[in-house]
């Protein structure tokens, strides 16, 4: 599979298709998201569940790819996207933070194992162009579990999660869809500040409210915990109740409106956008 | 358009977490973590999060400058290295011991080598040390007379399958915050968690146990533990008689310590003391986690030791998820010690009097080396203070924030006749120097830097040096050059470290090209050894094998409270912040999270005081005075306050009390006696 990736990302760039290709690098071992401009490097073009290529740089917050489309207008990048990628992208698009038009997405699928291991319910993008598409995972055992607790044991569950936060920020930092420039977890007015933990539970559900009908499941949040806080299981059923509530899933159609974008006026609530995309 | 994701290595605490800086363009844009390393596995703190910030900042210096007429003017590297040179000349001239030089915990092994090799070498002094003098130098000394060695044991991730984790003196999930996941994660699969803290910390309310001692009676504590043992028949028999030596000793001292007795001293009530040793001594794997909680004491290392005594004791050394561990603090704060940044070592530990290692780096370095151990970091304030020391060479430290007694400090720089700092910035003892030249940061250079389990690990350069910056070992270089030194020509990191692995037994099997591919843990005696994640394992690292107990008595802080200053003054660092906030504080996030000092206050000390949240007050002891915002909390026990060390303009070490203890010269950072008043009516 790697070889189909690594060979039409040749034929892309070579065709003048994209000026580059944006996705993972491997060196010495390591693998980092890396612009490819000459096909000559695309030997350690890879690809691994463990990093997403779409990140919000702290602390200029701007997504990546924005910053990149902003300072070369006229460049074309071609992006190595799973089904999750391809789903943050549409999502940034929906909300002006990045342009499709510029953007020329090879939508590749996980493996069945790739896909246990994230949870996830859709692992593969709506414009599958390597691999083979395998079921998502519908059953979640940590979901099962909790929705078997009392109400009371739920809140005492949340009480012992939340209680271990030493407020890094990696669930916000790691998620593709943060990338507010006044974010309201760190305002005062919401949560004290330089406190251990943070106030229970107001700094979390700033969050989880804010980005539950833009989560789009990739569990970035969870696997940048310290502390093991299992976000994942929350965004999952946030995910389910803005299903069930407005008809509505992230990532999945860059037309529909947001729910939370939606307002009684006939035009949609504005994100930020930054300058010039 | 370029953009690429440099890997490297977290420049806070010693956790040695790894982590990518996003370059675009050229420019640092960002942090990612990085998934495959071993301790930060793709996670991170804030501080680590925002560790490009200050590599950006505006504040940073670009240009040599040197001080005319009390302010500094921009001046060439060829006239600032000049001038330097030529007053260490003189003075070398004169006599070598009157230059001290300070090296930096935050600086690269590579770095450290140079500079402890620029001292001794070109210099002709041992007055080489750093600030792991004011942090851990209880543990070198400590755990090298009961162990051998004076590091970590085990290593991070082991914590995870201890069943038991003492933790004392350590607010791991705020200075150690990837540390503590481990201790969570052991915590979360069913260990049992002692921690013994006077204050409540945020591992407190996970534990099964808290303690809260008396600031300053952990000897006491230890031996209560040590005293239920013995009586219960707990301890390891055949571990004991294996592999240590002095039981008898330790036995005899510590029959005075009855759980009764102990709850005198410590005020720890006796039974939660007796079910805790129990705890301890009944655990398969029994981890002991420390820190400067009881480093920072004139009886530092007796409380190291004693942690030691209590690991033998019950036979939890030398196996995985064990040991004694002490965290270090900063992110090279052991590459530092290893490298022989300290004033009666070589690298590796070999000592200066030692004949024979001194004959061998005289040949390898083409100089004679002066055989008389140098002086401390207090000492050398001390003694310029005298006017015995009178140049100081200082390479990333701050001392004017960091160390104890800052008026005192103050009262030294200023009667030195020359100071040079080499930094990132203008810090509080640039300013009071004759010539500062700026450095490269972390991001900025290639090197390695040694976490606290005594991983080796890559620094590598992401980005160029702002202005006409330079890289601190190539600063040292030049330095050396100018001074007519022959013995400084590095093409690169690289070669450094292929003379260090020449020369450092420990670091033999050490090489760029090895490191490239990940960290490897010391001992690595050749290059096929894969490094040592726990130590300890067959033998003890002293000369006949053994571990060796000390039979150690109870001795009070140097200061304690009285009439007129009734309060336990503390002092240590909080999550958001780091030592003297050179870093931290031009990081935006930080800021806001803490924008300044306090001191915490329990609630009804602050209630009989008439104090409210919040309030300014003043804070006082015999070496001076601060004011600063009131915190009232119940984190610490009434009759003790507590100041994080940070901020410059309420500076805690203004009122510190630098008496040392004995052996290792750290000073008492954690107790002294101290007042607190309103200052409006």
């Amino acid at each position: 599979m790697i070889e189909d990736v690594r060979d039409l990302a040749r034929k892309w760039l070579e065709g003048k298709e994209v000026d580059a290709i944006f996705g993972l690098k491997e060196h010495d071992g390591y693998i980092a998201p890396y612009l490819f401009t000459a096909a000559s490097e695309l030997d350690n073009l890879t690809i691994s569940t463990e990093y997403r290529l779409c990140y919000t740089c702290r602390p200029i917050k701007e997504n990546i790819l924005a910053l990149m489309q902003r300072r070369e207008p006229n460049t074309k990048i071609g992006i190595v996207a799973r089904g999750c990628e391809e789903r943050a992208l549409i999502e940034l698009a929906k909300r002006g933070q990045v342009d499709l038009d510029r953007l020329k997405i090879m939508g590749i699928a996980c493996t069945q194992e790739e896909a246990k291991e994230c949870k996830c319910e859709r692992p593969y993008p709506s414009n599958l162009v390597i691999g083979e598409r395998v079921k998502g995972v519908s059953e979640d055992e940590d979901i099962n579990a909790l929705l078997n607790k009392s109400l009371p044991e739920r809140l005492e569950f949340w009480r012992h999660e939340l209680n271990k936060c030493i407020k890094c920020y990696g669930c916000r930092n790691a998620c593709p869809m943060c990338f507010c420039k006044d974010c309201k977890m760190e305002q005062e007015v919401f949560s004290e500040t330089g406190w251990l933990p943070p106030e229970i539970p107001m700094f979390h559900f700033i969050r989880w409210y804010h980005i539950s009908e833009r989560c789009i499941g990739c569990g970035q949040c969870e696997k940048a915990c310290p502390v093991d806080i299992p976000l994942l299981t929350i965004f999952k059923l946030l995910r389910r109740d803005v299903k069930d509530l407005f008809d509505y899933e992230a990532g999945m159609d860059v037309e529909q409106e947001a729910p939370l974008l939606t307002t009684l006026d006939e035009m949609p609530m504005k994100e930020e956008v930054p300058s010039g995309v | 358009m370029e953009y690429k994701n440099v890997l490297t290595t977290c420049p806070y605490c010693g956790a040695g977490c790894n982590f990518y800086l996003q370059v675009l363009d050229g420019e640092l844009v960002g942090v990612l973590p990085c998934k495959s390393h071993t301790v930060s596995q793709g996670k991170l703190c804030i501080k680590g999060w925002n560790a490009s910030e200050f590599v950006v900042s505006k504040e940073r210096l670009t240009k040599p400058l040197i001080k005319h007429n009390g302010s500094f003017i921009e001046a060439s590297w060829d006239e600032a290295l000049d001038t330097i040179a030529k007053k260490l000349k003189e003075y070398k001239e004169i006599e070598s011991d009157s230059i001290a030089v300070l090296s930096s915990a935050k600086c690269t092994n590579e770095e450290n080598y140079l500079m402890m090799k620029f001292a001794r070498a070109v210099l002709g002094t041992n007055n080489v040390d750093h600030c792991a003098r004011l942090c851990h130098a209880s543990t070198v000394v400590g755990l090298v007379r009961s162990f051998g060695s004076g590091a970590m044991t085990n290593s991070i991730r082991e914590f995870e399958d201890a069943d038991c984790i003492l933790v004392i003196g350590s607010n791991t999930a705020e200075q150690h915050p990837l540390i503590a996941r481990y201790i969570l994660r052991a915590k979360e699969k069913g260990a049992n968690l002692i921690v013994i803290d006077p204050r409540a910390i945020t591992l407190t309310q996970f534990a099964d146990f808290h303690l809260r001692q008396r600031p300053g009676t952990d000897v006491a504590v230890f031996n209560g533990f040590i005293n239920v043992i013995l009586a219960e028949g707990l301890e390891d028999k055949e571990f004991i008689k294996e592999r240590t030596e002095g039981i008898e000793e330790l036995r005899k001292t510590v029959e005075n310590y009855t759980p009764a007795r102990v709850e005198e001293i410590t005020h720890i009530p006796k039974d939660k003391l007796v079910a805790a040793a129990r705890t301890y001594a009944k655990a398969e794997h029994a981890s002991i986690v420390y820190s400067m909680g009881i480093t920072q004491h004139t009886t530092g290392v007796d409380n190291v030791s004693s942690s030691a005594n209590l690991a033998m004791l019950t036979g939890n050394v030398g196996k995985p998820s064990t040991g004694v561990n002490p965290l270090r603090g900063q992110n090279n704060v052991q590459g530092a010690c290893d490298l022989g940044a300290l004033p009666n070592v070589y690298s590796g530990y070999q000592s200066v009097t030692d004949e024979k290692a001194r004959a061998k780096f005289e040949n390898a370095w083409k100089a004679k080396l002066p055989e008389k151990p140098g002086l401390t970091v207090v000492e050398m304030m001390n003694e310029a203070a005298k006017g015995n020391i009178k140049a100081i060479y200082i390479m990333g430290e701050n001392p004017m924030i960091s160390d104890p007694d800052i008026n005192h400090v103050r009262e030294g720089l200023e009667k030195l006749e020359f100071l040079a700092v080499q930094d990132i910035f203008l810090t509080e003892t640039a300013q009071l120097a004759d010539v500062v030249l700026p450095a490269t940061s972390y991001a900025e250079k290639d090197g390695t830097f040694t976490s606290t389990e005594r991983l080796v690990q890559m620094v590598r350069k992401a980005i160029e040096p702002p202005g006409e910056s330079r890289a601190d070992w190539q600063i040292i270089c030049d330095l050396a050059k100018a001074m007519g030194s022959k013995e400084f020509e590095y093409g690169a990191p690289a070669d450094i470290m292929d003379e260090i692995a020449s020369l450092t037994p420990s670091y033999s099997g050490m090489s760029f090209n090895r490191l490239q591919k990940g960290g490897l843990a010391w001992p690595c005696p050749s290059k096929e050894h894969p490094g040592t994640p726990y130590l300890h394992k067959e033998k003890f690292a002293r000369a006949n094998g053994k571990g060796k107990f000390w039979g150690i008595e109870f001795k009070e802080p140097a200061e304690l409270p009285d009439e007129e200053y009734p309060f336990t003054l503390s002092t240590g660092r909080i999550m958001f912040h780091f030592h003297t906030g050179t870093m931290t504080r031009k990081t935006d996030l930080l800021n806001k999270e803490v924008p300044t000092g306090y001191v915490e206050i329990a609630p009804k000390d602050a209630e009989r005081l008439g104090i409210v949240a919040g309030e300014l007050v003043s804070v006082q002891t015999r070496r001076g005075r601060i004011e600063t915002k009131a915190l009232i909390t119940a984190r610490v026990p009434e009759g003790m306050i507590f100041i994080p060390f940070h901020f410059a303009e309420c500076a805690a070490n203004v009122l510190t009390n630098p008496a040392l203890d004995p052996v290792a010269k750290i000073p008492e950072y954690k107790v002294c006696a101290a007042k607190i008043e309103k200052i409006s009516g």
